[in-house]
């Protein structure tokens, strides 16, 4: 990756452009500004425009996929953690728990970005444009939504254990 | 309403002139004095910087954070200053 600081202004106006930065003239004193606003905005998407090998994967996902409703999230959860093959519109992508329970019906379409189920339905545009800041379309920031899945998850084991130590207690008194 | 510091008062109430940096809102001897080494030694440089930014007060307050040090509310508020010196004068 070349370094900003070697770039002609013409380029970096036109990358400035490219990540939808608002800017001015760049000038002596613009320019540190300009640059440092890139470098963010480049290690926050390291996707530009251009298709790297990374949407190779995706490529398959071209034609309409119709995410089915949910009945409930967990439900969901369980199905495409054991039987990926028995959902047939989930067998060609890769599976990642969502990470939004939303129980929608929608279509998804052509660049279909499968690790964000958000009903980004309505123009083509936005799907493209969510894709590349995949991460800042969401309301609550992803870590968090993983943070509670293991809560939750690790809650949820947690019963399961003291439940199934019940039968055998430890604790029987001694006849 | 947020309130406003008499500085900010006095700066918005007329035309800077040749004012020096410290008469901005937001921006005493310390920031002052590193504008000042970066060449920004009167207040209408720095307005400069602020309108070259195309009054952006978002980018404009990065810019003063990257250059003086200074923190965010004093940026924040010497931009608001500028804005609304624009909007009274420009």
């Amino acid at each position: 990756m070349a370094t900003l600081r070697s770039k002609s202004d013409q380029e970096i106006r036109e990358l400035l452009d490219e990540y939808g930065i608002k800017h001015g003239p760049i000038v002596d004193t613009t320019r540190p500004l300009y640059e440092k606003k890139l470098k963010e905005a480049m290690a926050k998407d390291k996707k530009v425009t251009k298709p790297s090998s990374d949407k190779t994967f995706y490529r398959e996902e071209q034609e309409e996929v119709t995410y089915v409703t949910y009945r409930t999230p967990v439900m969901y959860m369980e199905t495409a953690f054991l039987c990926s093959d028995h959902i047939p519109e989930y067998s060609h992508v890769r599976l990642t728990p969502p990470p939004v329970f939303r129980p929608h019906v929608y279509n998804t379409p052509s660049y279909s970005s499968y690790s964000k189920p958000t009903p980004v339905v309505k123009s083509g545009g936005v799907v493209v444009k969510e894709e590349k800041t995949e991460s800042s379309g969401r309301l609550v920031p992803l870590w968090i939504q993983f943070l509670v899945f293991l809560i939750v998850a690790g809650f949820l084991y947690f019963i399961f254990i003291n439940m199934e130590s019940v039968e055998s207690s430890p604790f029987n008194r001694i006849q | 309403m947020s309130t406003t510091s008499q500085k900010h008062r006095d700066f918005v109430a007329e035309p800077m002139g040749d004012k020096p940096v410290t008469a901005l809102s937001g921006i005493g001897e310390v920031l002052g004095k590193k504008l000042e080494e970066q060449g920004f030694d009167r207040a209408f440089v720095v307005l400069g910087q602020y309108l070259l930014l195309r009054k952006d007060g978002e980018l404009f307050t990065e810019w003063l954070k990257d250059t003086s040090g200074a923190n965010t509310r004093n940026a924040t508020s010497c931009s608001q200053c500028l804005r609304e010196w624009c909007d009274a004068f420009l």
